[in-house]
């Protein structure tokens, strides 16, 4: 979608949202803001973007609007280096150019430290526009930290809402038991041991008051923000939950002839354990929620803090963020490699898997690439930095999982919209279950020996709106949507943490819920399931001749040929160890092959054409011809001295493991077809080895999109795998595209999935992972519905009048923190998933090891 | 500072429309358990009426903020 000129699109972070219906909730407030034009507010990557007209609101509104509703948008601040000013007004200047840029709010200069600390919101402006703004007044700005900070914040604000939730764990939970030993002082053996003054009822009351106003706080603290806004969230659940139950505690203590069900329904373990249940549960999802965001942080990890590079023939140490293109840099055995380049100097192997998950290290000589983050193992060399920065392999695989992680797959809308609008109809479903219990309900069902599920505390001296408004709370609090918000988003992070894992990059959820749906494989021929290189593969000599020899002569009359058959005999040769002499002569003939002249004999190498046309007589040779020409192999005849001397077959052959994958495939219930441009008996032979049945051949590069658009109006879901830039048009219609092998520049390329390696294995790993997440997606989307299903009419009180039985809110607390809790696990499980190929590498390792052990 | 006094007045007649809203539906509620002929007591009248009323209000705002000021805007 394009997006007018005066339009901005920033990505603010956006700390403190804990569900679904926070998203709801900041989502709604900015878009009510005039002069925002699109909102998306992401759970899990925790951020805003917001399209927005910078004439109409400010940076400022937006982040005033998102405070209000109590949430925290962190500021970053960045400590530059400024070179270059003389005196007190570049001071100004730059403070107030600075000062200027849309989303910083503070700067401030320091003129003889030539420094300038700059606060900011993420999102809103970068590092570098700041540096480029204060460069552009002439000025040298480089940044003094390193990159590991936004890892080193992300992760500190993780801590705090965890020792916040423990903090809140420890008081609630603490008194909570004690009223629970209160409450139930006359029961089973607890008269022996506990004191009766812990049964007092103002004792109850001074212990769970703290409960209900310290741990408890944050829920009416955070509701009532988002109501002012408009807005509301499921704190408002709990905080009409945890009041009720309290005021019905406080009415019945202080005023026991309130005729509210007096001291024998106090509920103070209610409004206590209720209280400690949900702060349970944010505790639990603050520890495991920041585990399903690992990959990020895993990559971001991976991040060199300093580089080594020689200026001014001097070898300096240097923040990696100050590595300029053209540096030359050092690494040393066991370093790693601050930022892409290629090797100018020196020999060593490299591990890359942590970048593209191939486990053997790579050998790195002169002219080779580099990617930054990966491991040198042996020796030192010296490269030359190409891509730095934002520009990096890592950095731009990094932008793509957190992009992917940010976007929400199509099956993610349903669950938003109920959690959008659950909280409004929760209370008015609340307020159905009040007034039916109390009109009605309570008169026609009521018994005096009712009991909580689960509890032997009694409901006998309740009343009729006691009953009423306890059903009424219990179905708020068991309502919580957390579980349906959580479901989607979590299990996306983890499935496209474990495709960066294994060196595969979904785009976005959608790739990720495209590829679980997939019944139909395109391949395209050449490059991908070929190596797209011909190689020699037969070399048949005729009586008199052996193949070295008609290797020799061939590779001899096509030495200075630039034809790609021509430079693979030569390879071929060489490989072989034969030394090459230049011929005397040598003419290419069009369309026919070549002549050339060699130890004074006339060599001639070409297709029958050539050799039909100088009357060569290649008769007994033909049937081998044929043969190699019906495996989908180049067959070139040699004659020397008009002779016939043998025959060349040069083909381009199958890479490794694709007729693994292909099988893997098809027994996975996947359709596979091929498609290539070449002549269908070539196109045939390379699909019989790969084990291919369907061949779409001879199709011209931009009819190749016609063809999958054909598969596709036959129902299929297809995924076309090629090189992402010659079959782009190809990959854009197909439901999922599939580039493969495109090394490290992972941003250049067309299609859904990216591969970083050229192995067609990944194709099976990527549909894999994405069946094994849109697996734990309905897993996760089934237990969350299953349970507000279930657990609502029961909450209600539908079964009541046949049980006598009742859920108490604290009960209702419970399940609602172990459904969120319970999915988040579950969503956890998939770290363990591995693919199939690499599960049984790693089968195959272990049985190797203890057969050698 | 005039979107601000607009934010304001928006904000002050949603006040008024979702506080009387709830208020229409406490009072309904006290005159339905007069009109049951039931005897329920006074706590459980007044109680009910102002569960009523929070949980009205609860419903009632999300709706009429945004409501109010998409018309105040046009």
């Amino acid at each position: 979608m394009a997006i007018d000129e005066a339009i901005r699109r920033i990505s603010l972070p956006v700390e403190g949202m804990s569900c679904a219906s926070c998203v709801a909730k900041v989502e709604k407030a900015l878009k009510n803001i005039p002069g925002v034009q699109a909102v998306q507010v992401n759970l899990l990557t925790r951020k805003a973007t917001v399209e927005y007209n910078p004439r109409e609101v400010s940076v400022m509104d937006l982040v005033k609007t998102i405070q209000e509703l109590g949430y925290n948008v962190p500021q970053e601040e960045v400590l530059l280096n400024v070179r270059g000013m003389s005196c007190a007004s570049c001071v100004a200047k730059v403070e107030r150019v600075v000062k200027s840029l849309p989303g910083v709010t503070e700067v401030v200069v320091n003129f003889p430290a030539e420094s300038a600390r700059v606060r900011f919101y993420p999102g809103a402006i970068s590092k570098s526009e700041i540096k480029k703004a204060i460069s552009e007044l002439g000025y040298e700005a480089s940044e003094k930290v390193t990159g590991q900070e936004a890892l080193d914040r992300e992760r500190e604000a993780r801590q705090r809402e965890i020792r916040r939730q423990a903090r809140n764990m420890w008081i609630a939970w603490t008194l909570s038991l004690l009223v629970m030993l209160g409450m139930f002082r006359d029961v089973w053996i607890f008269p022996y041991f506990v004191p009766e003054f812990l049964s007092n009822t103002l004792v109850l009351w001074l212990l769970t008051t703290p409960v209900v106003f310290i741990p408890g706080w944050q829920f009416f603290a955070e509701s009532f923000r988002g109501l002012k806004k408009g807005t509301t969230d499921m704190n408002l659940l709990y905080a009409t939950g945890i009041g009720a139950a309290y005021i019905i505690a406080t009415i019945n203590s202080l005023w026991p002839e309130a005729g509210f069900g007096g001291k024998g329904a106090t509920f103070f373990e209610s409004a206590a354990l209720l209280t400690a249940f949900i702060v349970l549960g944010r505790y639990l999802e603050a520890l495991t929620r920041g585990r399903t965001s690992e990959a990020i942080r895993k990559l971001m990890s991976l991040q060199a803090r300093t580089a080594r590079v020689i200026r001014d023939g001097q070898e300096i140490e240097i923040a990696v963020d100050e590595v300029a293109i053209g540096d030359i840099v050092v690494v040393r055995p066991g370093e790693r490699i601050p930022v892409d380049g290629e090797v100018i100097e020196g020999y060593s192997a490299v591990d890359e898997s942590m970048i593209t998950g191939e486990s053997i290290p790579v050998e790195k000589k002169v002219g080779d690439q580099v990617i930054g983050a990966t491991i040198n193992k042996t020796g030192s060399f010296k490269f030359r930095a190409t891509r730095v920065g934002s520009e990096t392999a890592l950095a731009q695989i990094i932008r793509m999982v957190e992009d992917a992680q940010a976007s929400k797959a199509p099956i993610q809308r349903l669950a938003d919209f109920v959690a959008g609008h659950f909280i409004a109809g929760v209370h008015v479903l609340a307020l159905i279950v009040f007034f039916f219990w109390f009109f009605y309900g309570f008169d026609r069902y009521f018994l005096p020996d009712s009991r909580f599920i689960l509890s032997p505390y009694s409901l006998a001296e309740i009343g009729v709106f006691g009953f009423a408004l306890l059903l009424s709370v219990t179905t708020l609090v068991i309502s919580c949507p957390c579980a349906l918000g959580l479901a989607t988003p979590s299990a996306m992070m983890a499935g496209t943490g474990k495709g960066a894992e294994n060196g595969i990059l979904f785009k976005g959820a959608d790739a990720v819920e495209a590829s679980a749906k997939l019944n139909a494989v395109v391949f395209d021929k050449t490059g991908t399931l070929t190596k797209g290189e011909p190689e020699v593969t037969d070399v048949v000599a005729a009586s008199g001749w052996d193949e070295e020899r008609v290797l020799l002569y061939a590779a001899a009359a096509e030495k200075n040929s630039e034809h790609p058959l021509g430079e693979a005999i030569v390879r071929e040769a060489r490989a072989r160890g034969l030394e090459l002499e230049d011929a005397a002569e040598f003419r290419a003939i069009p369309g026919r092959g070549v002549e050339a002249f060699w130890r004074g004999e006339k060599i001639l190498l070409g297709n029958r054409r050539l050799m039909a046309e100088l009357g060569i007589d290649i008769n007994w040779l033909l049937p081998w011809a044929e043969e190699l020409e019906e495996q989908g192999k180049t067959a070139m005849f040699l004659a020397v001295a008009g002779k016939p001397a043998g025959v060349i077959a040069v083909a381009d052959t199958l890479k490794e493991y694709v007729p693994e994958a292909v099988a893997r495939l098809k027994a996975m219930g996947i359709q596979v077809a091929m498609i290539t441009g070449d002549n269908r008996r070539t196109a045939e032979a390379i699909a019989r080895q790969a084990g291919i049945d369907r061949v779409l051949a001879e199709v011209l590069p931009q009819d190749k999109a016609g063809e999958v658009k054909r598969l596709q109006e036959q129902g299929l879901k297809v995924a076309m795998v090629g090189d992402g830039i010659n079959d782009a048009p190809a990959l854009a219609q197909a439901d999922v595209g599939i580039a493969i092998g495109s090394g490290t520049d992972v941003a250049k390329e067309t299609g859904e999935i990216i591969l970083i390696r050229n192995d067609i294995r990944d194709v099976v790993a990527a549909i894999e992972i994405g069946r094994a997440t849109m697996g734990k997606v309905r897993q996760n989307l089934f237990w969350a519905f299953i349970y507000n299903t279930l657990g609502i009419p029961i909450a209600a009180g539908i079964l009541y009048p046949w049980t006598g039985l009742i859920v108490s809110p604290e009960l209702a607390a419970f399940f609602m923190a172990t459904s969120s809790v319970s999915v988040t696990l579950n969503t956890l499980l998939l770290k363990r998933f591995e693919p199939s190929t690499k599960a049984e590498k790693a089968r195959a390792a272990d049985k190797a090891k203890y057969k050698y052990a | 500072m005039a979107n601000h006094l607009d934010t304001h007045r928006a904000a002050r007649i949603s006040a008024l429309l979702y506080t009387g809203i709830s208020l229409v539906a406490a009072l309904l509620f006290l005159l339905l358990t007069y009109a049951t002929g039931k005897a329920y007591t006074p706590v459980a009248r007044y109680g009910g009426a102002a569960w009523v009323f929070i949980l009205t209000m609860i419903i009632t705002m999300p709706l009429v903020i945004p409501w109010v000021q998409k018309r105040y805007r046009k």
